[in-house]
């Protein structure tokens, strides 16, 4: 479904990712999982159009986006739900999930849309009218969440859904991927809770330092010693 | 009563069109991150085309509020797409952007006004259009000041509708608060901000076609505007919409009791609300 060859991206001179490359199928939960500055976020950002690779091409669906803009990129079907949710303080719960379907197919069906995300996540109806700036944390990251899905995405992209979450929200966000994941949704993630991710997820790689050092099924990630180590702490 | 009457409604009038100004310098710099020093010139402009098309083709200069609102809008829309965006995207960071695009700004002052008094001097120009009084429980005023009000307040009135409600309006409240993410939702970016600076060259065409019915013109009329403008901006807090409306509203009172008292201090007294205010509450009245 995502295919990623051979990137290379920069942040100004600092050279983040190196020629890396990914798979993604559809229908999979694939994570990503590497410590701070490993190249994970700059890598969503890279797919989603954020940054612009040096060199390298991304595929989604058969069709290269990489070079495209954010917007046409979600119209395609990419969501990209950001690190801390970065949601509309100054409108309302409402209003930023119209503005998740701001792309002119998902415009029109907006309401049917709005309805589901709302069975999703019943709090958010009780606070639609609500500026989203009055929301807890936890109900923050729903609203992200729920943003991201007003667009009917194919992919949806999640950076750290559960950092600095409650423990009862962070057991409802590895819920939400998983029915998520039901309804045929593809799933790229970004967590810091290893184990929990791993155990969640279908397939994943290991950032370090802008070059992917590990891809492969979770279950012999797992078992892996260098993750066991340097991730796990066992 | 006549004479709070005089003041408050006299405080209208004017507070109606410096919200009007600074609505649309609000959107210029709030959203599209221009700090435009011409923003006065767009308001000779419109003031200058009105004065030209009921002067040489007898044009009623309500009716060349349609011509030159969208005129200006287009010239605005057009500036943004090629020098702003030029600039924005060669800019190494969002501040180094700002700084750029406000020396761009003082630069097409220069330009505008020049261009300006080649086509038409620097003499003060004048019109009578409805020019004649009303009384509103005694106190008398022009009635063409009174047009000026209730056009000036329909304006933001329609513009705040449109914010509020429509699908643009509020890709327009999204890229105010976070440009990269309102992208990321499906905003076409580039367009958006260039939307918002012609919008905000239209309110500036707009108040100066308003204000060529009411007070004699010179070309040389932008930089006060544009200095009224940035104080309201400042008073109602960077990047609120309605807090310009308000902060206008309020300056506008200010001006009209300044006026009763002493005709020639309105601009002091400006600066001095000014200064009271970047000591007191910096960031405005609805500032965060």
């Amino acid at each position: 479904m995502l295919e990623v060859n051979n990137i290379n991206t920069f942040y100004g001179k600092a050279q983040a990712l190196f020629d890396l490359s990914l798979r993604v199928e559809e229908s999979e939960i694939f994570a990503l999982i590497g410590s701070n500055g490993a190249g994970k976020t700059t890598l969503l950002n890279t797919i989603s159009g954020l940054v612009t690779p040096a060199s390298g091409n991304i595929e989604f669906l058969g069709k290269r986006i990489n070079g495209l803009a954010p917007h046409i990129i979600v119209e395609m079907g990419i969501s990209h739900v950001p690190e801390g949710g970065r949601i509309f303080n100054e409108m309302t719960v409402r209003e930023n999930l119209e503005m998740g379907a701001y792309s002119s197919h998902a415009w029109k069906i907006r309401w049917g849309t709005l309805q589901q995300v709302y069975e999703i996540f019943p709090v958010l109806k009780e606070r639609e009218k609500q500026l989203a700036r009055t929301l807890s944390g936890g109900e923050h990251q729903m609203l992200a969440m729920g943003r991201g899905l007003m667009s009917r995405p194919k992919l949806c992209i999640l950076d750290e859904p559960s950092y600095g979450l409650a423990p009862k929200y962070v057991e409802e966000v590895f819920r939400i991927i998983n029915s998520l994941r039901e309804q045929g949704i593809t799933i790229l993630l970004i967590e810091q809770n290893v184990r929990h991710t791993l155990e969640t997820a279908d397939r994943a790689c290991v950032l370090e330092n802008g070059h992917i050092v590990l891809d492969d099924i979770c279950d012999n990630l797992l078992q892996s010693d260098h993750v066991r180590k340097a991730y796990l702490g066992l | 009563m006549v004479e709070f009457l005089n003041i408050f409604i006299g405080g209208l009038i004017l507070g109606g069109i410096y919200a009007l100004i600074a609505v649309g310098l609000s959107l210029q710099y709030g959203v599209a991150r221009v700090l435009n020093i011409s923003h006065g010139e767009f308001i000779m402009v419109g003031a200058f085309l009105t004065w030209a098309m009921y002067t040489f083709w007898g044009l009623n200069p309500l009716a060349s509020l349609a011509i030159v609102g969208p005129a200006i809008f287009v010239v605005g829309f057009v500036l943004h797409r090629t020098l702003f965006t030029r600039l924005r995207t060669s800019s190494a960071s969002p501040a180094a952007y700002e700084g750029g695009s406000l020396i761009a700004t003082f630069g097409l002052m220069f330009i505008i006004q020049n261009l300006a008094i080649i086509t038409w001097g620097t003499d003060i120009e004048a019109y009578s259009f409805l020019n004649t009084g009303v009384s509103i429980f005694g106190a008398r005023f022009a009635a063409n000041r009174l047009t000026m009000l209730l056009f000036a307040a329909g304006i933001c009135v329609v513009f705040y509708l449109f914010l509020a409600r429509t699908r643009l309006g509020k890709a327009i409240r999204a890229a105010a608060q976070d440009p990269e993410t309102a992208g990321m939702m499906g905003v076409n970016i580039k367009r958006v901000l260039a939307l918002c600076f012609g919008l905000g060259a239209l309110m500036a065409g707009l108040a100066g076609s308003l204000l060529s019915m009411c007070y004699p013109i010179r070309t040389t009329m932008g930089l006060e505007y544009t200095i009224i403008a940035i104080i309201v901006v400042v008073l109602g807090g960077m990047g609120s919409i309605v807090g310009s409306f308000i902060g206008g509203l309020i300056l506008g009172m200010v001006g009209s009791i300044v006026l009763y008292i002493d005709p020639s201090l309105s601009l002091v007294a400006y600066y001095f609300i000014f200064i009271l205010l970047l000591l007191v509450r910096p960031t405005g009245i609805l500032g965060k």
